[in-house]
């Protein structure tokens, strides 16, 4: 009897069918995918009723938190601010006005976080080809993360406005895109090292054995092993880079982003106090649009690799 | 000299000498080219401000650090708690999971704003908060994921040990956690000292290394600025190093190859 | 505490397992099975992937359970058999807890049954003896070889002292010298001990070597297709390895699992290869 033909009963055998399966499970996938959607909106209907619910309980219990409707508005409230003209007398809604900064954020960041990208993976390939470059800069890339770069935002602008080269001026806006791509190399970086080095031995072995060119090996092995330390490092590169961009604005006061606009509807609080919830939503909508975003690229760039099974 | 000493040596060496040329082409090119603070202050003139003043710098450092420290407890404890609650209750996982993952691509830090309304901006309550917020989510995904992630092996084992799922939790799943606890604290630490410092920018008290750093900037003076940003990477770092020596107290055998 | 010795270890009657009854992707994974392992008895299951002897396994350890049939265990319906620990278990991978001595990974069946500290480190010690690693019982599993990793997993299995082990491919992570030591130390536990094992194997001179009857199962259906007698008596040493009565039963086991006549048939299906 030969055993060696005898296949997992539970897969299919015949090769006709690989397709199918395949379909099936980016079906499955996809419904996975919808299912933790809708826990997420449950997630966020939770939030608006424990938000409502501590409003209504400091009605009638002394709570450590203001829970006016000055500081505390009504989710309703909220929504209701949306379609408020932005200025006395301009056609501009809230709503508009946070639209379209989030949208001004949301391209600084994609272009902080595009350049971040290209810094880590390149620091990433020379430090992997070069032990020296690695025992030497790897250290100082971890350090980097313990300088609170968005905190020195004032600073880095007022270097980067005496800049010129040529005809090129520097302005804040590329200081912000400066730093958001400073909180984007990082994890890039650390995670593409990893996932150079990933390779087992054997492999390696093999190359060598076909008298591969050390660049031949990182394309043609690290490079795509890589990938999956690559993906999650992304996603983080991706938030960071959103993050940098909006306290960047922040402590820069630039003009034209949502860092602004939380700043500026803050100082109005006390006159229309659910603006700048409204400012606040725009923020979290650039984050999930950023990391939507990756997911879909991430998906794009798995899509021939197995399925990790977690425990 | 020892293989050992040695080897700590060649760890050790080309960061150092990097070290001591970046410091050292720094100084030149603002001598050299005789470049203004405002633009890029000198290191010389950097250590001249840190160390003149130092107790001015541990004092504001002792300030954000303390906020970095409340919101760190504050929001270990509640992501250790959300974590235990998520291995427990599948819904509470549900819940939470898919939340932890957009929050962490959101900017946290905008929320300081609505917190310095809610609680009083005069105190360090908003900033706590707002850093406990941050610190909780690395902190909630990483250990839930080592209380679930055990191997099936060892699962079916308690299960033929006839262990209880109280047991099991105390046996296998805590400890198996822990490394996650710590991977996750080495990211959490620092961030906390970087959230409580950038907190500082909405306004309230101003002994922080944020609002200093930021106060000094407006005065152009760039110097002291700059000597504010050493002692705030220095608290980070700080921060990182003593988390570094817990795990290695509490726990030796991580770094190991694993037994099989 | 062992089992009277009147009683089976393991009595299986028309034992079904089936995965997604009723499902296109329906798999039968133990057809029909009837087994009876006599007190004090070794057996080894040994059949290709899919034949369903690790099921088996399962089934008597209550960590799956059959679809219908009866089993007993030691007499015990299998949860009641784990929930009194009447067996012990070990595994492929050792799972030794990384964040335990070698001393507390055999202490932790006890500890799970409440012993007291005291008790717990003597009889870990007294066990780590019988495997000959209590130099090592201090130690951390990580500072061990895979071998003496398996050797403590086996000490805690041995640490309730029950009647029965049931061991899944213990030995199959190992290099062959030093599963073959393996072997003999399994079996010098058992002349000690007099305990009934059930042994599920890969390798046909290992179920051989180590067991009084061989049970040789086949897949789609997993089902028992033949039993054998294993003619060597109960002393066994390394010359044994290289006696004649050694390899025809190697061969009678082999023939068996080609599905050529020899060997009693249970239940095989007329033609199946």
């Amino acid at each position: 009897m030969t055993d060696t033909a005898i296949a997992d009963p539970q897969t299919s055998a015949d090769g006709a069918s690989v397709g199918a399966a395949r379909s099936r499970s980016f079906a499955r996938r996809a419904r996975n995918g919808g299912i933790s959607l809708l826990w997420a909106l449950a997630g966020v209907g939770l939030v608006i009723v424990m938000w409502e619910l501590v409003k209504l309980l400091g009605n009638f219990i002394p709570l450590p938190l203001n829970t006016s409707d000055m500081t505390m508005p009504h989710v309703w409230t909220m929504f209701a601010a949306m379609g408020e003209p932005e200025v006395r007398g301009s056609e501009n809604t809230v709503l508009d006005a946070v639209i379209a900064a989030t949208f001004r954020s949301l391209l600084l960041a994609f272009g902080g976080f595009l350049i971040g990208v290209a810094v880590g993976l390149l620091l990433a390939v020379i430090m992997q080809r070069f032990l020296f470059a690695e025992r030497g800069l790897l250290p100082f890339v971890i350090a980097s993360q313990t300088v609170p770069l968005i905190a020195l935002a004032p600073l880095i602008v007022g270097i980067g406005n005496q800049i010129e080269i040529g005809p090129i001026k520097w302005t804040t806006t590329y200081s912000v895109m400066f730093i958001a791509a400073y909180l984007a190399f990082f994890p890039l970086s650390v995670g593409a090292l990893r996932g150079l080095q990933a390779p087992t031995p054997t492999s390696q072995e093999l190359m060598r054995s076909y008298a591969a060119t050390p660049n031949q090996t990182v394309r043609k092995l690290r490079f795509p092993s890589s990938i999956p330390y690559i993906v999650p490092a992304l996603k983080v590169s991706a938030a960071a880079s959103v993050v940098g961009t909006v306290v960047a604005e922040i402590s820069t006061g630039v003009r034209g982003g949502i860092g602004r606009l939380l700043i500026e509807y803050a100082r109005q609080i006390t006159s229309q106090p659910a603006k700048v919830y409204v400012a606040v939503f725009g923020a979290i909508a650039l984050g999930l649009v950023v990391a939507a975003l990756v997911t879909a690229l991430d998906v794009y760039l798995t899509r021939n690799l197995p399925k990790e099974k977690s425990a | 000299m020892s293989t050992q000493t040695a080897d700590r040596l060649k760890l050790i060496w080309p960061p150092v000498l990097i070290a001591v040329l970046f410091l050292s082409a720094w100084q030149l090119l603002v001598v050299v080219r005789d470049i203004k603070p405002y633009l890029l202050p000198a290191p010389s003139l950097i250590a001249e401000n840190f160390f003149g003043d130092i107790a001015l710098m541990w004092q504001t450092a002792l300030y954000t650090g303390t906020t970095a420290f409340l919101g760190l407890v504050f929001g270990t404890i509640v992501g250790l708690v959300m974590a235990l609650l998520a291995q427990r209750f599948i819904v509470v996982n549900n819940l939470v999971t898919p939340l932890a993952a957009g929050l962490a691509a959101v900017p946290i830090i905008a929320l300081t704003p609505i917190l310095n309304n809610m609680f009083s901006i005069t105190s360090r309550t908003p900033r706590v908060l707002v850093t406990a917020i941050i610190v909780l989510f690395p902190i909630f995904v990483n250990v839930t994921r080592g209380l679930i992630q055990v191997q099936p092996v060892q699962l079916e084992l308690m299960r033929s040990m006839n262990a209880q799922p109280r047991t099991v939790l105390r046996a296998l799943r805590i400890p198996n956690a822990i490394p996650f606890f710590f991977t996750a604290m080495k990211v959490a630490a620092p961030l906390a000292v970087i959230a409580a410092l950038v907190a500082e920018y909405f306004g309230g008290p101003q002994q922080g290394l944020g609002s200093r750093i930021a106060g000094s900037a407006a005065n152009t003076a760039y110097g002291r600025a700059w000597a504010y940003v050493v002692a705030a990477i220095i608290t980070g770092l700080m921060f990182y190093l003593i988390v570094v020596a817990i795990e290695r107290w509490t726990t030796p055998w991580t770094g190991r190859t694993r037994s099989a | 505490m062992s089992t009277a010795t009147t009683e089976h270890a393991v009595h299986a009657d028309g034992i079904w397992k089936i995965f997604n009854e009723g499902q296109p992707n329906e798999v039968t994974a133990l057809q029909d099975v009837n087994l009876t392992v006599e007190s004090g008895e070794f057996i080894s299951l040994i059949g290709p992937s899919g034949c369903g002897k690790s099921t088996l396994l399962r089934v008597i350890a209550d960590l799956t359970d059959a679809t219908r049939g009866d089993m007993r265990v030691a007499g015990h319906t299998p949860p009641e058999a784990r929930q009194q620990q009447l067996y012990g278990m070990a595994f492929q991978q050792a799972a030794l807890f990384d964040w335990r001595s070698v001393r507390r990974n055999v202490e932790l069946p006890l500890e799970l049954q409440g012993w007291d500290k005291a008790k717990r480190k003597a009889r870990a010690l007294e066990l780590l003896d019988m495997v000959q690693l209590a130099d090592f019982a201090e130690h951390r599993p990580w500072e061990l070889s895979g071998g003496m990793q398996q050797r403590v997993a086996i000490a805690r299995s041995l640490s309730v002292d029950p009647a029965i082990l049931l061991m899944d491919e213990p030995f199959g992570a190992l290099d062959e010298m030093t599963r073959e030591r393996m072997q003999n130390e399994l079996l010098r536990i058992r002349k000690e001990t007099g305990k009934s094992i059930v042994f599920v194997t890969h390798s046909i001179p290992e179920a051989v070597y180590l067991s009084d009857r061989v049970v040789v199962m086949s897949p789609r259906p997993g089902r028992i297709t033949h039993i054998i007698e294993v003619p060597l008596g109960s002393e066994r040493d390394e010359d044994t390895r290289e006696a004649d009565t050694f390899f025809d039963a190697v061969t009678a086991v082999r023939e068996a699992l080609r599905g050529r006549v020899g060997g009693s048939d249970a239940r095989a299906k007329v033609g199946e290869v």
